[in-house]
């Protein structure tokens, strides 16, 4: 009986995360949409529901009536799959994310996560390094030469900065000393990482940028210079496919963000549940990934690889080093 | 030597790229000038903007118009058709005063040319129509047509009527609440208005 209850507890959860996770680019859609708006003096949609708020709805469904178009010359079966190899990851690595801390529902104590592993940041970087594959797939499956150049610079760009990012949460695992999330975020109840850590959290908010592909590091899809990089020759629900991954990545940044450095589910001065703080703030950092889209241009690809190789690395190598020193 | 230094710093604190997100993050909570045609707001034109044409009428209810025809042969594009008959009271008028809006390129040559202060170009500009015969306005529709507004060059509160004839009426001006809340603050700052004053 107790393990059928635990297993419907974990089945729930479960299905409660993909659900939200699956329903999140909706309203995040609207959120662009409006921000981008806001900051050009205009309203954005406003016609469809209340302020737009229905707007993605109408979106979503134009996606899914959309013709499914597969180029003739494009590998069948690698096109088809590469948009679910781009999808599952992100997904895949919410098993290991803390959404805050234990509660108790009907005199039963759950936990707010699927599981704390106890090498839950190595599993993230891991996983989430899978979905270039979705990407190079998808570049190399549809034939053409904007996707293929836009699934390389994809491919250049997300293994630089995948390596300056796993080098700056290096410091935050000196502090916490271990790599489960839970353990970070219990570490950071007094001063957050941020106050020990501002080097490391620079490296990591720009690598993020990076790995979520969001301007000013939005190289792979320049629509300037490339079309629309590897999702060129994608149309309906396969491009919707890409979006939401790409979505799903950027909150993932905006949860690892707030866990590694911002103290997860901890505000001490504000009386509020933990784990409305942690939505909270996950939700300001989705707003300034939105902010700077409208903010900043696009690198050029040769300042996105000095930016990535002779700015980040180094800099998160001297921050190992001086966390090693002083802190560790 | 300060300048310099001061280059280093902004160079190494990003202050180019702060001063960026400052500019942007000002505008975000500023009003837009984004007007909401149909739905909320309408623009009202200036009284010399030349749009659909209308017949003045006298004091006594009677057109001013004397089917001169003055109008139909000076109009460029031959869009004017009068024909003239007498009317109970003994004046010359026009029996069939016919524009066709689909020709007409609204130079307003005819206005020019009346003799009787009769025709002239109103403010009214919402023509657009599903079916050409639409366009072929008669004496009537002219005459019952609004004439000239006095007040122009503003924004008027306006709602999307799906009807027959009408499609957007003008209502009492109403605003967008967060407008009204963001909108306070960076009104001297944000010299873009919605209205030209």
């Amino acid at each position: 009986m107790e393990t059928l209850f635990a297993i419907s507890v974990m089945v729930i959860k479960m299905a409660v995360v993909i659900g939200v996770l699956l329903a999140l680019p909706l309203p995040l859609t609207w959120m662009e949409r409006k921000i981008a708006a806001h900051i050009q003096q205009r309203l954005g949609p406003m016609r469809v529901g209340w302020h737009g708020l229905l707007q993605p709805l109408a979106d979503a469904l134009k996606l899914m009536v959309k013709e499914d178009h597969i180029p003739e010359k494009a590998d069948r079966l690698l096109f088809t799959m590469a948009p679910i190899i781009a999808l599952v990851p992100p997904f895949v690595v919410f098993v290991a994310i803390p959404f805050g801390d234990t509660v108790t529902i009907f005199g039963t104590p759950v936990t707010l996560y699927l599981t704390d592993m106890n090498v839950a940041l190595l599993f993230i970087l891991g996983v989430a390094g899978i979905e270039v594959v979705g990407l190079i797939l998808a570049g190399w499956a549809s034939n053409s030469k904007y996707a293929l150049l836009g699934s390389l610079r994809t491919c250049a760009q997300l293994i630089s900065y995948e390596i300056p990012m796993g080098f700056a949460v290096i410091g935050v695992i000196m502090l916490a000393g271990s790599m489960s999330l839970v353990d970070i975020v219990n570490a950071q109840s007094g001063w957050w990482n941020i106050v020990y850590q501002p080097v490391g959290f620079f490296v990591f908010f720009v690598a993020a940028l990076a790995e979520a592909q969001r301007i000013p590091f939005d190289l792979p899809e320049a629509e300037g210079d490339l079309g629309a990089g590897f999702h060129t020759e994608y149309s309906g629900m396969r491009f919707a496919f890409f979006m939401i991954s790409e979505y799903i990545i950027m909150v993932l940044m905006s949860v690892l963000m707030v866990i590694l450095f911002f103290g997860g589910w901890h505000a001490s001065l504000i009386p509020l549940p933990g784990s409305l703080i942690f939505l909270l703030k996950v939700c300001f950092l989705i707003w300034v990934f939105m902010w700077f889209r409208f903010t900043f241009p696009r690198y050029r690809y040769d300042q996105l690889m000095s930016i990535g190789w002779k700015v980040l690395l180094p800099l998160s190598l001297a921050n190992i080093l001086i966390s090693g020193m002083f802190f560790a | 030597m300060i300048s310099k230094m001061r280059g280093w710093i902004g160079w190494i604190f990003f202050l180019d790229m702060l001063n960026g997100l400052a500019l942007t993050l000002g505008y975000m909570f500023s009003r837009t000038i984004t007007m909401q045609y149909p739905d909320k707001q309408k623009w009202q034109p200036y009284s010399r903007h030349r749009g659909h044409h209308f017949l003045k009428t006298n004091d006594e209810g009677d057109l001013n118009c004397v089917a001169c025809e003055l109008c139909a042969k000076i109009c460029p594009c031959h869009c004017i058709k009068v024909v003239p008959f007498e009317d109970h009271k003994g004046n010359r008028r026009p029996s069939v005063f016919d524009i066709d809006l689909s020709r007409c390129l609204f130079c307003g040559l005819c206005e020019d040319a009346c003799p009787a202060d009769a025709i002239a170009l109103g403010q009214v500009y919402e023509m657009a129509s599903y079916d050409t015969s639409d366009l072929l306005v008669g004496r009537d529709l002219l005459r019952t047509i609004p004439g000239k507004v006095e007040k122009g060059g503003t924004v008027v509160g306006a709602k999307l009527i799906d009807r027959e004839g009408v499609h957007v009426r003008e209502t009492k001006g109403e605003h967008d609440w967060w407008r009204r809340v963001w909108g306070r603050r960076n009104k001297a700052k944000v010299r873009l208005r919605t209205h030209h004053t």
